[in-house]
């Protein structure tokens, strides 16, 4: 009996992308809204107008919830570093090591110091104060990210490295680790992204309360913010971020790039692919509408430029889920396209004046706050089986990867217990939400009362 | 070098062990230091804007252990690898019982969560000592430096091992009546009315009830590992963990009688500081002690990073400590003093 299910690999695969893209819905949220909440902080200190402080109280609350799950669900994704991939940890452990470390020690320790503060300090710390901490927790949230994103294009794309006596991976300049190009253009792309998941959410209860015509004033505030913002932060996830991501990935991983693309064959004036189901056995894309020379065009920049296909390169050094990863990328790169029209018209719309009144436009705004979760899951399934077989890229297959010693049994066990578990912590945290976005921006200012040692709230 | 960086990922763990342990000890005492549902609350209020920062520290130390000794964080994580999910499945329970707890003010919602909330810091309580006499009596490291453990075999110290046996498991009980003695100590210094006698009254007889557990596990720990003496005796950090439990001691006994809870407190932080720490001191250099062979054992010097990853990492581990240093000046005078709890657009809890 040989299949996928005996092999230990796949349940570990398994587990931690479940995990991870379970987790990542939630920071995907908060590093989008940390910057909101700041902005409308800071106006508020500015303009003295409470309606941003509202706008603040309301959202804290959604962040904190986010915020929450992010925690208990994120340490589970270090310590599977350990128990599931116990082999790779061995190998590149004092590199990657370093900055799960920094993230802990200059993200976390930041961002869970002042958390509290942003959710229930208002009245204790005063505007000042309280803008500080709605500070302190963007910028956390953001520095994780990026100490997060170093670690993956190590993995992508390793630089800075030694090869010890052991044979294990040491780092041998901190400063080519830490200023990886991958990285600063992968940080740059992925949260870019989290801003149009936030701006979208932010939108989308805008339209929600418009709809409804409940709290015109703070509904019109978020649907401006939050299609002005997503307009712009979806451009820029598209060009130049998205685009010079694909031209990294065409000049360092090229097999990846034609399975990205379903090209089998390789050739100048490779077309890109509108619509098309790779098939692996027969080699070819299966009714494709392809666009000519457009391939050739995004990742080399000239038309005639000459495209590997998967052929050029050993079956081996194939991505092991092609057509996934096919899937992945092109359902990404339509969803980021539909993103920039509707936020493009809701902005037109906008400066018409006609944003808060035009009904079909607020229920599209309304649903379509799912789609940047599936497209940002998207992406980084993109990066993550783009890179197969490779752990590290170029140095230590997957296969070598996992923990050995740990049996199938106890892999399938925890992967279970995990699901069980999160899936009670979805309906908690939908639950919740609801609650919260039901109940509304409050309408009744709060006054500020002196700092005092006896109370917090 | 390599005993520098032995002290500082103690250091990280323990300080996790410290902060989190208030709260596991509060969270086990929730049901019997507070009645009514407000003085749940109470309870709830103390922990609940500071555990995402306590948590952290475990990162803090997980990243820490992967970076510096990542031969022991691969052997370690895959050999406890059941046990570690159940104290991550804790943690998330946890965590979210303190937070969806006050979302809905409704007494069997709040019931659910109060139970759930007692039941997994009880749990992690037992766990933690447990694992911290697991690394104590050692665990089945075979030639490779690999292990795997079952939950439990013949509850015997030697060969193969399971994660529970006699000597385990009674270090797990002295974790839990410690830890809730640690949590007994916060809840007096944090809360006033009932709550606060309660929890006062509580703290006393779990001191108390520590002092035979701990005797108990001193002559445990001779037959266990009857090498520890000779090697913590020339250790000199072993003697300045003596020292800090000794002044911790005095500080928590005069602080409890005199009714001085920062002092109380205080002392209870140090002591389980200085413990844990001339635990770590005795072991020294022996990471993971394997029970079958002593020449499989991890020690610090086998399983460390190569120096130049180490010495890049102590040119920003400092930094981060300093900040961690500042962030918890800012953290206790922000939330110094009593709590109390208000019912409005600020309160969660």
């Amino acid at each position: 009996m040989n299949s996928i299910f005996n092999d230990p690999g796949f349940w570990h695969r398994l587990q931690f992308a479940f995990t991870l893209v379970y987790h990542y819905l939630f920071p995907q949220l908060t590093m989008g809204l940390a910057w909101f909440i700041v902005y409308w902080k800071w106006r508020a200190l500015r303009t003295g107008d409470d309606k941003y402080n509202q706008a603040v109280r309301f959202w804290a609350k959604i962040f904190g919830l986010n915020f929450a799950v992010g925690v208990v669900t994120g340490i589970p994704m270090e310590f599977q570093f350990g128990t599931n991939w116990a082999d790779f940890s061995k190998y590149a452990g004092g590199v990657v090591g370093q900055t799960l470390a920094m993230e802990g020690m200059f993200a976390f320790f930041l961002e869970s110091a002042f958390v509290g503060a942003l959710i229930w300090g208002e009245k204790r710390l005063g505007p000042r104060g309280h803008f500080a901490a709605a500070l302190a927790v963007a910028l956390g949230s953001w520095i994780s990210g990026y100490f997060i994103l170093v670690t993956n294009a190590f993995m992508q794309h390793p630089v800075g490295y030694q090869i010890e006596a052991n044979g294990s991976l040491g780092i041998a300049s901190m400063r080519a680790y830490l200023l990886n190009p991958w990285a600063w253009i992968q940080f740059a792309h992925n949260q870019l992204a989290a801003v149009v998941t936030g701006s979208f959410v932010v939108a989308a209860i805008g339209a929600f309360y418009a709809l409804r015509g409940l709290y015109p004033v703070q509904s019109r505030l978020y649907l401006r913010a939050g299609t002005f913002v997503g307009l712009v932060a979806s451009l820029f996830v598209a060009f130049p971020t998205g685009d010079a991501q694909a031209k990294m990935v065409g000049n360092h991983q090229p097999v990846t790039l034609a399975a990205m693309e379903g090209k089998f064959e390789g050739g100048p004036m490779a077309p890109v692919a509108l619509i098309g189901q790779p098939n692996v056995a027969k080699q070819r894309l299966d009714n494709p509408i392809e666009v000519p020379g457009a391939l050739s065009f995004l990742a080399y920049g000239h038309f005639g430029s000459f495209v590997h296909g998967l052929n050029d390169f050993p079956k081996d050094a194939w991505p092991d889920n092609i057509e996934l990863l096919y899937y992945s990328f092109h359902i990404m790169i339509t969803l980021g396209t539909l993103f920039i029209v509707l936020m493009g018209f809701a902005t037109l719309q906008n400066l018409r004046g006609r944003l808060e009144t035009s009904r079909l436009l607020l229920w599209v705004l309304l649903l379509a706050f799912p789609y940047p979760y599936i497209a940002n899951t998207l992406g980084w399934m993109t990066a993550e089986l783009g890179r197969q077989p490779w752990l590290i890229y170029g140095l230590f297959h997957t296969r070598d990867g996992y923990s050995k010693v740990v049996s199938n049994g106890d892999t399938i066990f925890t992967l279970i217990g995990f699901t069980g578990l999160y899936f009670v912590l979805g309906l908690l945290f939908l639950g919740l939400t609801g609650r919260e976005i039901g109940k509304g921006p409050e309408e009744r200012p709060t006054t500020v009362i002196p700092k005092t040692k006896e109370t917090f709230t | 070098m390599i005993a520098t960086w032995y002290a500082v990922v103690s250091f990280m763990l323990i300080v996790y062990i410290v902060l989190d342990g208030r709260n596991f000890g509060a969270g086990m005492l929730h049901w019997f230091v507070s009645k009514t549902p407000e003085e749940r609350r109470q309870v709830i209020a103390a922990i609940g804007p500071l555990w995402s920062w306590h948590e952290v520290w475990l990162v803090g130390f997980g990243g820490m252990l992967v970076a510096i000794f990542p031969r022991l964080m691969a052997s370690a994580f895959a050999g406890y690898y059941l046990a570690l999910f159940l104290i991550l499945w804790c943690l998330i329970l946890r965590g979210v019982s303190i937070e969806v707890g006050g979302h809905i003010n409704d007494r069997l919602w709040q019931g659910y969560w109060d139970f759930n909330f007692v039941l997994s810091n009880f749990l992690l309580a037992i766990l933690f000592g447990a694992a911290a006499g697991n690394v104590a009596r050692g665990v089945p490291v075979d030639a490779e430096g690999n292990f795997s453990m079952a939950f439990f075999t013949n509850f015997n110290v030697r060969g193969y091992v399971g994660l529970l046996d006699w000597y385990t498991v009674s270090i797990a009980l002295l974790a839990a009546v410690m830890l809730a003695a640690h949590g007994a100590t916060y809840l007096t210094l944090k809360t006033e009315g009932p709550v606060h006698d309660r929890a006062e009254k509580s703290a006393r007889y779990l001191w108390i009830a520590c002092i035979p557990l701990l005797l108990v596990i001193l002559i445990e720990s001779r037959i266990v590992r009857p090498d520890l003496p000779g090697r913590a005796l020339s250790n000199p950090f072993w003697w300045l963990g003596l020292i800090v439990i000794a002044i911790s001691t005095i500080a928590l006994i005069s602080g409890l009688t005199s009714r001085n809870e920062l002092r109380a407190f205080i002392g209870s932080n140090f002591l389980i500081f200085g413990l844990l720490a001339t635990g770590a001191a005795a072991i020294f250099p022996v990471m993971l002690l394997s029970t079958l062979a002593p020449e499989n054992s991890l020690t610090a010097y086998a399983v460390a990073s190569n120096p130049n990853t180490l010495r890049l990492a102590s040119l920003w581990w400092p930094v981060g400590l300093a900040l961690a240093v500042f962030y918890f000046i800012f953290i206790s005078r922000r939330y110094a003093g009593k709590v109390s709890i208000q019912r409005d657009t600020q309160g969660f809890y």
